[in-house]
């Protein structure tokens, strides 16, 4: 496996050549951030600036999520003749990222003729909460990786403590069947192998075994603590409807608090539109300012949809998505069997 | 303990009526149910109400009566979402809330002894009606110079308040120019946009003061148009519209730089709307 | 003035005496092992050594949703509130603060609110002064510190050895007084103990220049830094819902059965419908315009409007941002 390093270094490259001879007119991809454990996503114009991209354990941030709003179509008539058109846009693509774009440009939300897309395999990324927690009452100072991949931090008192990366990587990751990009012009990084196929299917196994009751007060109790503030929603590079259901006042379909029916509605709802789309990036888990894993339900979601339908989001730029097709052999039970 | 502001009080539907062609605008004339509450609703031309239907939520509506219209408030609203639609299904006499009154008013002393120049667009003429019927008080109008209305819509059937612009073009004490952009073959007023028209009748900006309400698009070139006319920054008054929930300055949403809307406001002077950014 | 003393062991006596008048929220362990501002329950130990809580106390005053009237049968109720005590016991001081700033927003002229001021009414605050800032504080920045009592009716500081308090409001004095046998004069020797461990703390705490910042940002209010800055904001309203000073908030009727009621809920300027008009028109219509907002509003509006900036360097935005956005970045780079 190419070190972090390496690849950082021919990433700064193909950005660079990219921008400068005006293949693309913004590249997409990470900078330092202020705190350690962390990236910020960076807006890349200049050809020049393009030492600023890193390529880190903590490039979490899934960049298909701008990909949209880059690409709108105009509101009107007049933004249709003032609105210059968008430039062709290079992007930094993890494994799930990668899902995420293939399905945007299934649902049309973006030009694929438009993106240049640059592929890296993904060794799992860390989640900064679960490195901060392993850290105990010590707060790092800064964070890098080491020639085995894990996480080696300064903390306060000057010292260095190792964190395993198995043991800091973000719970996505740990479920992840599909590490390296199936949509690429660029790949960096060798081509990796999933590490465990069936790690999401244990972890919703427990979840399917348990009564109806004790699901319930699973469901209740994990989403108990939720703010509404629609941080899953805003992350999510799937939800990019302009008027979304959930904010609608014709009629109001969920109130705008916490009681625990809009909670549950609202969370219900969203998991039922990502059925078949979620390409399982975690970026709403992560957006979660009260650490809910907003994955609870979508996890299992697409589990079913790949059982029924062998389908699973993103999988291939030729795939058709799953509520837009039909196929005679599906299973109708629930239609004709009552 | 002083009232809870954001508690409506308690009013009834007397009448709505349509004011326009296309029926989307209705004039509601709303009583207190209690009569304390009538007294103690001491409000001015310029000021707005929050109007409240249980279940559907409020909303904010320039007064478009007097105060010198006793018994009554009158308010003129556009079916454009959720709120207006329930009200607009509303006849006498159904319950309604208000909550008021609010905002600045226009400044009354600093237009009492001048000539006044009224420029309204579409729908936004509800308080101007107000301010008028208040100047042509007769308790009030010495107090006031000239006083000359511009007002213009699209068609003739926009315009709104038809039967208050009939009683004022018969009187002698103000003046009153109408334009649509669209005269149907019974029109016989201007026609152009009202900045032109504006421009055309050439008002003197000498002790005057300008009252301008209507669409972003009206404001801005009628703006151009007054200082073209010589009209400082000072001696022109807006009346702003911006998304309001609570209408007292609390829940941070309709603000202009560091200014509120609901309590600054609505009525700004251009002088005061300049030193504020640019975002609205 | 930290002037009395109470050795930890002591701790719980105190809290349960405030518990016999109200109710007690105290630092304790959830279940995923975080530090939390809880209700206080006599099987879970007080925990004293945290940075800061996740979530800020602000909904002990300004609840997430708060019911404002109900509306049944033609008639309009209002809520009714108990008028018990609210103990609030490890609070930072900067969120203590913030409560200060929330006063100036909610609780003025003939206009105050009442929800808010019958609950802050209600509610002491015994803030626990800070010994171990993070990267992310820049309370010194604002007027602040890991000892400030603004805010606070009861400063604490804790010791190796034993708790100090003070009392800084007549409030916090008659709450003290009330347990004045647990308490003991504390020597001069540990108060500067305390104030020694205060001025350490304020050391670690890397300034943000932010002298005449609301003339700054007024004039860099076109600045091209708000483009380049907002680019990756999500409008995902975690920094607003995380923040102990952010206040916009909502009012929706909601309709269950034959009762109406009508809701304030917490609502965020980074949202896109935040100020939408209902005829299409925004006047904050990207994500530019409404970076510039919150950051306007914070330290400058606020500024003009109240004598009071509305941050209190608590950091909680720059550390739970999922796209590390950290606007002590855009705060350097304004009038710089």
């Amino acid at each position: 496996m190419i070190a972090s390093h390496q690849i950082e270094t021919r990433l700064r490259e193909a950005a660079e050549g990219l921008l400068r001879d005006k293949k693309v007119g913004l590249f997409l991809g990470y900078e330092k951030a202020s705190l350690p454990f962390r990236t910020a996503p960076l807006f890349l114009t200049e050809a020049e600036k393009a030492k600023r991209l890193v390529w880190s354990p903590f490039c979490t941030a899934n960049l298909a999520v701008y990909l949209p709003r880059l690409f709108k179509a105009p509101a009107d008539a007049r933004e249709a003749k003032t609105m210059p058109p968008p430039p062709a846009v290079g992007v930094v693509l993890k494994g799930c990222d990668a899902r995420s774009v293939i399905t945007l440009i299934q649902e049309r939300q973006v030009p694929r003729e438009k993106l240049v897309l640059v592929g890296v395999a993904c060794p799992g990324m860390v989640d900064a909460r679960k490195a901060e927690r392993a850290l105990g009452d010590q707060e790092a100072l800064g964070a890098g990786e080491d020639a085995q991949g894990n996480v080696r931090a300064v903390v306060e008192d000057g010292t260095e403590v190792t964190l395993r990366r198995e043991q800091v990587l973000a719970d996505v990751c740990l479920e992840c069947r599909s590490p390296t990009p199936s949509i690429h012009d660029i790949l960096l990084g060798a081509p990796a192998e999933a590490r465990e196929t069936d790690a999401a299917r244990r972890r919703t196994a427990d979840l399917g075994s348990e009564t109806a009751d004790r699901r319930w007060a699973r469901l209740q109790q994990a989403l108990s603590k939720c703010i509404r503030c629609n941080a899953c929603r805003q992350a999510c590079p799937m939800c990019y409807c302009k008027d979304c259901l959930l904010d609608q006042t014709r009629p109001r379909w969920v109130g705008a608090g916490t009681d625990i029916s809009d909670v549950t509605m609202y969370h219900l709802v969203r998991a039922f539109h990502m059925a078949g789309r979620c390409t399982e990036c975690g970026a709403c888990a992560r957006a979660c300012p009260m650490g809910i894993d907003a994955r609870l339900l979508v996890r299992k979601l697409n589990l079913e949809v790949e059982d029924l339908f062998g389908y699973r989001p993103g999988a291939a730029l030729d795939g058709v998505p799953l509520l837009s097709a039909f196929a005679m052999d599906d299973p109708q039970e629930f239609l004709t069997e009552p | 303990m002083a009232r809870n502001p954001y508690l409506p009080y308690p009013a009834r539907i007397e009448e709505a009526t349509v004011e326009n062609a296309a029926r989307d605008i209705k004039t509601f004339r709303l009583a207190f149910t209690d009569p304390d509450t009538a007294a103690a609703f001491r409000y001015m031309p310029g000021q707005f109400a929050e109007l409240s239907l249980p279940g559907m939520g409020e909303a904010p509506f320039g007064i478009a009566s007097s105060p010198t219209e006793a018994g009554y408030l009158l308010f003129s609203v556009k079916r454009v979402g959720l709120f207006t639609a329930e009200l607009h299904s509303l006849e006498a006499p159904a319950s309604i809330g208000v909550r008021g009154p609010m905002g600045k008013p226009f400044p009354w002393e600093r237009m009492a002894g001048r000539n006044l120049v009224i420029v309204g667009g579409g729908f936004a003429f509800t308080t101007l009606r107000a301010a008028i019927k208040c100047i042509l008080d007769p308790a009030n109008r010495s107090r006031f110079g000239s006083v000359l209305v511009v007002y213009g819509a699209r068609t003739p059937g926009e315009l709104m308040y038809k039967k208050d612009l009939a009683e004022w073009q018969a009187r002698n004490d103000i003046d009153v120019h109408l334009t649509v952009d669209e005269p149907d073959a019974t029109w016989t007023r201007h026609k152009g946009v009202v900045p032109t028209v504006l421009e055309g009748l050439n008002p003197s900006p000498e002790n005057a003061l300008a009252i301008v309400c209507g669409p972003p698009v009206m404001i801005r070139f009628t703006l151009l148009s007054l200082a073209k006319l010589g009209f400082p920054d000072g001696a022109i008054v807006l009346s702003l519209e911006m998304r309001m929930k609570c209408g007292i300055g609390k829940c941070g949403r309709c603000n202009i730089g560091g200014k509120y809307v609901c309590k600054d406001g609505p009525v700004f002077t251009r002088e005061e709307l300049k030193a504020l950014p640019a975002e609205y | 003035m930290i002037d009395k003393r109470i050795p930890y062991t002591d701790l719980d006596r105190l809290l349960d005496r405030l518990a016999k008048r109200g109710a007690v929220y105290a630092p304790i362990k959830d279940e995923a092992g975080e530090v939390v501002l809880a209700a206080r329950t006599h099987d879970q130990p007080i925990v004293l050594e945290y940075r800061n809580f996740r979530l800020s106390p602000k909904a002990l005053v300004l609840p997430q949703n708060q019911t404002l009237m109900c509306f049944k049968n033609g008639d309009v109720e209002e809520p009714a509130l108990s008028d018990r005590e609210t103990f609030l016991f490890g609070v930072r001081p900067c969120d203590a603060r913030a409560m200060l700033a929330l006063d100036k927003v909610f609780i003025d002229g003939d206009q105050h609110d009442p929800y808010y001021a019958r609950l802050r009414a209600k509610v002491a605050v015994i803030a626990l002064a800070c010994t171990r800032p993070t990267s992310s504080c820049f309370c010194t920045s604002v007027g602040s510190g890991p000892g400030d009592a603004a805010g606070a009716d009861v400063l604490a500081v804790a010791l190796d050895a034993d708790l100090l308090l003070g009392a800084e409001t007549p409030r916090g004095q008659e709450l003290l007084s009330c347990v004045a046998d647990l308490l003991t004069d504390a020597p001069g020797a540990a108060v500067k103990e305390a104030e020694g461990q205060i001025r350490a703390a304020e050391d670690q705490i890397a300034p943000v220049n932010l002298q005449n910042i609301a003339r700054r940002l007024r004039d860099a209010y076109d600045s091209p830094l708000w483009e380049t800055a907002s680019l990756k904001c999500l409008g995902c309203g975690t920094c607003s819902y995380l923040c102990p000073t952010c206040h916009c908030f909502d009012i929706t009727d909601d309709v269950r059965g034959g009762t109406v009621r009508r809701v304030r809920t917490w609502d965020c300027c980074a949202y896109p419908l935040f100020t939408l008009h209902a005829s299409g028109h925004n006047p904050r219509p990207t994500a530019k315009e409404r970076w510039r907002q919150r950051i306007m509003h914070k330290f400058r509006y606020a500024a003009e409007n109240y004598n009071h900036l509305l941050c209190v360097g608590c950091g909680r935005c720059i550390r739970n941002c999922p796209v590390s956005m950290d606007l002590r970045t855009v705060l350097k780079e304004v009038g710089a």
